[in-house]
This record gives structure tokens, sequence and C-alpha cells, in this order.
């Protein structure tokens, strides 16, 4: 039996797609089975970061309204092994599916695959309530900004409420404006939200770039995102992993590069 | 370290780094959302409030203030501050 775990966050634009699909590709490759299901409905999206918009036949609303199976909607991206998506329609709206749905879809992937990862919309209204319904797990991504930590500890008091282990993903943090002090560092954003850390990924250009061309940063290498989602996958099944540490100072680096000390 | 430093920068140069002054206004807001509180209800409550204390003490209605802060990780607290006019209405 697989675990389900809900991407979430409050506030749009803060990486809740971005993360479904590192993440995601980043579990696929260190060997488990992972479908990742879009529950943006009406706005879909994950798709297009995958790379695999031009391969969806059949979506999520089909398959609950017994249009087609759900083994037809699943498609399996050719990449990488054990790696699933289940599309969110473009037409339809939040409301043509509720929570019970979502719960009996759910639990059906969870018997053929190890994670289900769902990707859920931005605010707190149906499209949020279907998103968690069959989560087992949360994990809330916010970025260092008042407005989105302000929402993510909405989104974290509804989730404890519905009784869903919650952890945190702070995204886009700048080392070099926490340096300068214009910036919450990740210490300040787990201090405030007073929830556990589940990885710290830097503001990255790469995975511009590579969402521009529909590759997950965590199957095409080694930038600092993508390290830092590698180690957020490895978390998520249970292994103790070290941070990475992103933009090491210069003089711990000299440190380090004559031995003196091994933290930065 | 890097704390230190961004004090000591404070300091000398006047300015406050803008992630404090981020945590502060943070503080304030979480506390507000946290007790699902709106401005009317927080209003009305502290109209009942002034209302009790001036059953014992003189005070002046318009200057009681409510005040929700974060203290801790698990705990908010709500300080109920209320200038007493006369002293010698306290025994
Ligand atoms: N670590 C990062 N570094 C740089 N850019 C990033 C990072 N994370 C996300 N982005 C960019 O931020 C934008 C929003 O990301 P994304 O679409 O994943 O957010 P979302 O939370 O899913 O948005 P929505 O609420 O609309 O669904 C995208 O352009 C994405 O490429
Ligand atoms: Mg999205």
């Amino acid at each position: 039996m697989g675990k389900a775990i809900v991407i979430t966050s409050g506030k749009g634009g803060v990486g809740k797609t971005t993360s479904t699909a590192n993440i995601g590709a980043a579990l696929a490759q260190q060997g488990h089975s992972v479908v990742l299901v879009d529950a943006d409905i009406g706005l879909r999206n994950l798709d297009v970061v995958l790379g695999l918009e031009n391969r969806i036949v059949f979506h999520m609303i089909d398959v609950l309204k017994g249009k087609c199976s759900l083994q037809k909607a699943v498609i399996k991206d050719r990449r990488i092994e054990n790696l699933f998506l289940l599309p969110s329609s473009q037409v339809d709206e939040k409301d043509a599916v509720n929570e019970e749905q979502m719960l009996h879809l759910v639990g059906q992937l969870k018997k053929s695959y190890d994670y289900v990862i769902i990707d859920c919309p931005a605010g707190i209204e149906q499209g949020f309530r279907n998103a968690i319904a069959g989560a087992d797990e949360a994990v809330v991504v916010a970025t260092p900004e008042i407005s989105s930590i302000r929402d993510a500890d909405r989104v974290a008091g509804l989730l404890a409420a519905a009784d869903i282990p919650t952890r945190l993903i702070v995204n886009r943090i700048s080392a070099a404006m926490v340096k300068k002090g214009d910036m919450l560092s990740k210490d300040d954003v787990i201090d405030i939200l007073a929830l556990d850390l589940l990885g710290a990924v830097p503001l990255d250009d790469e995975i511009i770039a590579t969402t521009n061309k529909g590759v997950p940063a965590t199957l095409e290498g080694t930038c600092p995102a993508a390290m830092a989602y590698e180690v957020v996958a490895r978390r998520l099944n249970g292994e103790v992993v070290d941070d990475v540490v992103h933009n090491v100072g210069f003089f711990a680096r000299i440190g380090r590069a004559i031995g003196l000390s091994h933290t930065a | 370290m890097q704390q230190v430093w961004n004090d000591i920068k404070g300091l000398l140069t006047g300015r406050r780094a803008s992630k404090e002054v981020a945590k502060g206004r943070l503080h304030l807001v979480l506390a507000h959302d946290r007790t699902g509180l709106d401005g009317a209800k927080l209003q009305e409550m502290r109209e009942e409030i002034a209302a009790v204390i001036a059953k014992y003490v003189t005070i002046d209605a318009e200057a009681v203030d409510i005040q929700i802060e974060r203290v801790s990780r698990e705990s908010t607290e709500l300080r109920v501050s209320s200038p007493v006019r006369n002293h010698s209405t306290l025994s």
C-alpha cells in the first residue's frame, strides 16, 4: 500500500507544481513507483511542467465520469522508469469533483504505486478540500515572504484540523538577500510557522530553464534546486539526510579548503 | 554571527534589516489570524470588556486596548490594557 502526499500552500505561484514535479521525478529516480495527480481542475499545469502535455488523451474527470478506466488515463513518463501522471481537466470546474470521489481515486492509486503525490490548487476552497481528502501527509510550500507565510499558516491550521501530518518546504530562498538581512531565512520561517522542515530550496534560474524545456530539474542533474529536491525526496521516504549547503561564504570556503571546518 | 553583524550594521546605519520588520509584522498578523476574530468581533469584545471594567473602576473606555501576540510557538496571548483614571477608587 502506497502513501499519498499532498503539496499545498494557500497562496498561488509559490512552487507547488514545481515541487510536485521535482519531488516525483526524484523519488522515481531513487527507485520508487510514483504517480503525480494534478488536482488543479480547470487550470492544469503539471502536464506542461513535466513536458507530458502532448500525451494526454483522458483525464481525471473522464475517470470519475466513467468515460475511461483509471489505468487508461494515467500516462507513463518515458524518460524514467516508474514515473506516472494522472492529468487534470482543463475544461471542467473545481466542483466537478467531490471529496469522496477523490478519497476513492487516491485509494485506488495507492494500491498500485509507492507514492501518490497530489498537486493542490491555490486557495482554501473546494479544490483544496478535494486535494487533501485522500492525503496521508501534507507538504506546505512557502516562500520567505509575509503573504506566503501568512497563507501557509492558515493552510497548516486547516491541515492540523483534518489530522494530516504536515511538513514545510521553504522555496525560492536567495542566500544573498538573506545575508543582507532583506529576506527571512529558512530558520525564521520554520520558527514562525512552527512546522518541521522537509527542505529548503534556493531561488534557482535552472528551475525556469528546465521548466521551459518540460524536464524536471531533478531529471537533468545537479543544479542547487535539484539537489535540494533530492534531499526532500529522501526525507519523504524516511531517510535522515543533511541539508545541502548552498552558496557557502568566502571565509567558510577557505576554511574548508584548508581543512579548518566542516560547517558553513 | 550573521545576525550579530546585521544588528551592528543596523545600529550604525540606523536602518533595520527589512526581514526584522517582516518578522514583527508577521507575529502580529498571525496572532490575529489564529484567534479567528475579525475586526468587528474584536471591537465588540473591547467594548464589552471596557464596560465590565468601568463597573468597578473609572476608566476611559476609549483607551482600553487589546493586544494579541504570539509569545511562543504554541501559545498566543491576549492582553487587555486599560489606564485607570482615578487611583482613589482602588482599595
Ligand atoms: N526554486 C525556484 N527558483 C526559481 N523559480 C522558481 C522556483 N520555484 C518555482 N519557481 C517558478 O515560480 C513560478 C511558480 O511556480 P509554480 O507554478 O510551481 O507555483 P504553483 O504554486 O504551482 O502556482 P499555482 O498556485 O498557480 O498553481 C514558476 O514560474 C516557477 O518556474
Ligand atoms: Mg500549480
